[in-house]
């Protein structure tokens, strides 16, 4: 029942002899022991086991790690480096630069319990991506109504998490934050 | 960085304080070198797998880099107190609070217990810690430095006198500090008569009144400084209670029964081909799927369940009977009254004019996005070892210990991070724990105990429903001249785990009951009486205890204050008043009035009675109204203003802006209480117009996000906030509270745009469009 896969997360190979049918943040979470992406619901309903593939959010808990075989898979351990890629940082500096998505959930204490900030986090840096200068109403859009589901905090950070997206994209832009 | 690395290495029983004195200390460990080494006084304690709380060091140790370290029994559950903590620390040390680091929750290295919803009292027994330590460190440093205390300055860590400076790390380098923490209380312990089940769940005290420093002096209690647990949850390096991962650690799945009160026939079985590492483990009706492969476990266990055969039971009153169900119980006396019975009664037969209504509430729950997860390992040794995310570390482990009748000192309970509680695990019961250490017990493994969310949404306890009955008498201008209130809910404090009914193991009871939550802000009302009452849990008879009830952020004024500001909106409308005026002409208290008037000046508050002049019950463009409310709550004021829009023929309401005031006494940390009151507000506004546990005769219905709804970003309004801080009255709880203040705002504002009262919550499109229709 198990196949030998190959896998690259946060930009490096491993492989693995697994069920491929092992929801990926089993595999993420158990074999790689990269443990951002957390358990919430199993069934994406909630977001706090988003990743993103290829730059893309899936969710980790209902995708089988056979359906990212050979693709890039980044979880917020990963973030740092997609950052310092993007802006051809030098290692040591790399080494000193988070992704500014995580440096404005810290400027801005967005965390409460923090149980599903990888999740938000992830989407932050997906919708940055894209729109690096996002409105308020693109920002609660991308975080409510991009399928499979809104991205869901218990404690209620929204708007921590709304200030802290564009916190994040004025630090992309180069602005003065 | 100074929250607390969490390692999940496993403590040895007998030489705990040891390991983890020099695992925290290490190398660098000098501390306040005592002349009876740490270890050996720790050891002669009456609990050895617990540190002495009347050393200075198991509270504070200093070392020789100017870095600290900070024990507490409390733990950082979301609220901020990795930010508090340091600074009241270093507010008395004079040291910069980026030198503390915190350990917290572990019962074997924090000296003081208690919960985190006690927050404040963890913050004094530091405060005076670090006050009786810096007196200590002074006589030192006069001594060193041989010129008197009174000539000694501190600015961080750096004690400066008669032309001479020395650090804190090199003043207790090889010195004795002369000083014993006077402390009060005692940890939990099992006691079935006591309220909770349990001995005091307070923790201990510390007592005495060393000098400290006054609000005027503060240099770092009044900042922004971040809270510690961030940058690590933020980059992945955290480890969670669900991180724990030990050698030969079994995953486990729990199988539960298929109703609420179902009892076991017959186990189901494990294909061994298709799941060869996979067992059945069973005790009583507990019933549970361990593997070394987690993935082996949850696809094991579902086939399991399949198999597993219960029987039939049925109940639950369903949740759509709930006030019926309540009402149909024969309440004897109040469980708590406040205010004066018999002169309050008089005042109320003889009045000529009363107004009354009623409230109501079905059953909400705490409904984390991670579910329970517990890990426990029983040794050979006998000491049991359990890793938790629960907010009471010492409750839990007398209940652990009761569960599995041992004592209490055998069992270990070491905090790690995880999903907020809201006050499911204040009591030290609700959660994966029993589960694993019962599961732990039976195969000789570790054992890691993962709920599922639809497992979290049908088995964890409860925030109970309520209804309450209100009334008044007011005189020819309308103002109150009696009130009573008299609310009924089932049981609010039962804290039984789960794994132990199920499996038949000792679980002390508690005593079901209810108490005035809301502190009373109208003391120009001339006769009060407030009364509450308790019954036993819904389905309480049942095998397992029914719908256990629980308290959930905010206790009891989630509750009380809808029905109690919902009626004062009621009065002052009846009255033609204002409802802000009118509150002020019920009150002479000026920490309100102030908060009163500076939250109405945020707002834009128009001055005039509710409903709108334009209010109208029907019609299909959208029509708006604002709704205000007040509360007081552990020595801080708040007052709540909703601005709402509802589309009559659709009863969609969408609250487009809230403005929260609070005035706390001194405001510790302005960005922690900004963040703590918005969310609080997203919470509140979740409560007032979505939640609601649902259930059929034999089980909870609402098991997942699509069933039981919470808000989402898209629907959070703009939120304002207003902050007052000052210095003569103290510190008081800003971090819970601000959810009680939306239903009733919601609730009024409802009633400004439409004339219609909303009584009960949540205010879903059918319930608003009912009432809109009636």
């Amino acid at each position: 029942m198990t196949n030998e896969l190959t896998l690259s997360v946060n930009g490096v190979k491993q492989t693995v002899t697994i069920d491929p049918d092992t929801p990926l943040i089993f595999v993420l979470r158990n074999e790689l022991k990269l443990t951002g992406p957390r358990m919430g619901c199993g069934m994406a309903q909630c977001g706090a086991c988003a990743v993103l593939l290829n730059g893309k959010e899936i969710r980790s808990c209902i995708t089988p790690v056979s359906g990212v075989a050979g693709q890039e898979v980044t979880t917020i351990e990963g973030l740092p480096a997609v950052w310092a890629a993007e802006k051809g940082l030098s290692a040591d500096e790399a080494e000193k630069t988070l992704h500014p998505v995580q440096q404005a959930w810290i400027d801005e204490q967005v965390p409460q319990c923090g149980y599903c900030q990888s999740g938000m986090m992830i989407v932050a840096a997906q919708l940055l991506a894209k729109n690096p200068n996002p409105s308020v109403e693109e920002i609660k859009d991308a975080f409510t109504n991009a399928p499979p589901s809104p991205h869901l905090c218990r404690c209620g950070t929204y708007a921590a998490i709304i200030d802290a997206v564009q916190r994040a994209g004025k630090a992309m832009r180069g602005e003065a934050l | 960085m100074n929250s607390k690395t969490a390692q999940p290495e496993t403590p040895v029983f007998g030489t705990i304080s040891r390991r983890g004195f020099v695992k925290t200390g290490g190398a660098l460990f000098v501390s306040l070198a005592v002349p009876i080494p740490f270890v050996a006084r720790a050891a002669a304690a009456e609990n050895p797998t617990s540190i002495d709380a009347t050393l200075p060091e198991s509270w504070l140790e200093i070392r020789s880099d100017n870095t600290i370290i900070a024990r507490t029994g409390r733990t950082e559950t979301g609220v901020g107190i990795t930010g508090y903590y340091p600074q009241t620390i270093a507010e008395e040390l004079n040291v910069r609070p980026e030198t503390i680091t915190l350990i917290m929750g572990d019962t074997d290295r924090t000296p003081d217990g208690g919960y985190s919803a006690g927050f404040l009292d963890g913050m004094t027994n530091v405060r005076k810690v670090a006050a009786y330590t810096h007196q200590a460190l002074l006589g030192l440093a006069a001594t060193r430095m041989g010129v008197p205390v009174s000539s000694l300055s501190v600015t961080d860590g750096v004690v400066t006198g008669g032309g001479k400076k020395i650090t804190y790390g090199e003043l207790v380098q090889g010195q004795h500090l002369e000083l014993k923490i006077p402390i009060k209380g005692t940890m939990p312990k099992p006691d079935p008569t006591g309220e909770v089940g349990m001995t005091s769940m307070d923790g201990l005290t510390v007592t005495g009144d060393p000098p400290m420093k006054a609000p005027k002096d503060f240099k770092v209690i009044g900042t922004s400084f971040p809270a510690g647990h961030i940058p690590d949850k933020v980059t992945g390096k955290t480890k969670w209670s669900c991180d724990v991962n030990l050698p030969g650690m079994l995953h486990a799945r729990m199988v539960r029964p298929v109703t609420m009160g179902s009892t076991l026939i017959s186990v189901g079985t494990i294909d061994a081909k298709q799941f060869p590492t996979a067992k059945v483990v069973r005790k009583g009706n507990l019933v549970a799927v361990v593997s070394p492969n987690e993935w082996e476990a949850v696809q094991a266990a579902q086939s399991v369940a399949d198999s597993t055969k219960w029987t039939n039971w049925a109940g639950l009153p369903g949740s759509e009977n709930v006030t019926k169900a309540i009402r149909a119980h024969k309440f004897a006396k109040p469980s708590q009254s406040k205010g004066k019975a018999a002169e309050t009664k008089g005042a109320l037969q003889s009045a000529t004019k009363k107004i009354s209504a009623t409230y109501e509430q079905g059953y909400v729950r705490h409904a984390p996005i991670g579910p329970f997860v517990a890990v426990a390992d029983v040794n050979s040794d006998g000491i049991v070892t359990i890793w938790t995310h629960s907010s009471q570390s010492q409750g839990l482990r007398a209940r652990i210990a009761y569960v599995l009748s041992v004592p209490v000192e055998k069992v270990i309970v070491r905090w790690l991070d995880h999903s907020g509680q809201y006050g499911r695990t204040t009591f030290g019961g609700d959660g994966a724990e029993a589960d694993a250490a019962i599961l732990s017990k039976l195969t000789g493994k570790p054992v890691r105990v993962q709920w599922t969310l639809p497992e979290d949404m049908a088995w964890s306890s409860v925030s109970p429903a309520w209804v309450s009955d209100m009334s008044a008498a007011v005189d020819a201008k309308g103002q109150i001249v009696a009130f009573h209130s008299a609310q009924y809910a089932p049981h609010m404090e039962d804290p039984r785990p789960l794994g132990a009914l199920l499996a038949g193991m000792p679980s002390a009871a508690s005593k079901p009951g209810g108490w005035v939550a809301t502190e009373w802000p109208y003391n120009k009302i001339a006769h009060r009486l407030e009364d509450v009452y308790g019954m036993p849990n819904i389905a309480g008879d049942s095998a397992y205890g029914g719908l256990r009830g629980n308290i959930m952020r905010t206790p009891g004024q989630r509750q009380q204050n809808f029905a109690l500001e919902g009626f004062i909106n009621e009065a002052a409308a009846t009255a033609g008043t204002d409802p802000i005026e009118y509150r002020l002409a019920h009150t002479t208290d000026e920490r309100l009035i102030s908060l009163l008037h500076a939250t109405a000046e945020a707002a834009n508050w128009e001055t005039r009675p509710s409903p709108h002049r334009d209010a109208r019950r029907s019609g299909s463009t959208a029509i708006t109204g604002r709704g205000v409310c007040i509360m007081i709550r552990s020595n801080a004021y708040w007052v709540g203003i909703a601005e709402i829009s509802v589309v009559p023929n659709t009863g969609v309401l969408k609250v487009t802006k809230f403005t929260l005031g609070c005035e706390p006494g001194k405001v510790i940390n302005p960005r922690q209480l900004d963040r703590c009151m918005k969310s609080g507000v997203v919470m509140g506004l979740s409560e007032a117009l979505k939640e609601e546990v649902t259930f059929d005769k034999s089980k909870v219905t609402s098991t997942n996000w699509n069933s039981y709804k919470i808000l989402t970003m898209g629907e959070i309004p703009e939120i304002k906030i207003v902050q007052l801080s000052r210095d003569d009255k103290g510190f008081g709880g800003g971090s819970e509270a601000a959810n009680a203040l939306v239903p009733p705002a919601v609730a009024a504002a409802l009633f400004d745009a439409t004339g219609v009262r909303a009584r009960k919550i949540p205010l879903t499109p059918s319930y608003v469009s009912s009432l809109l229709k009636a």
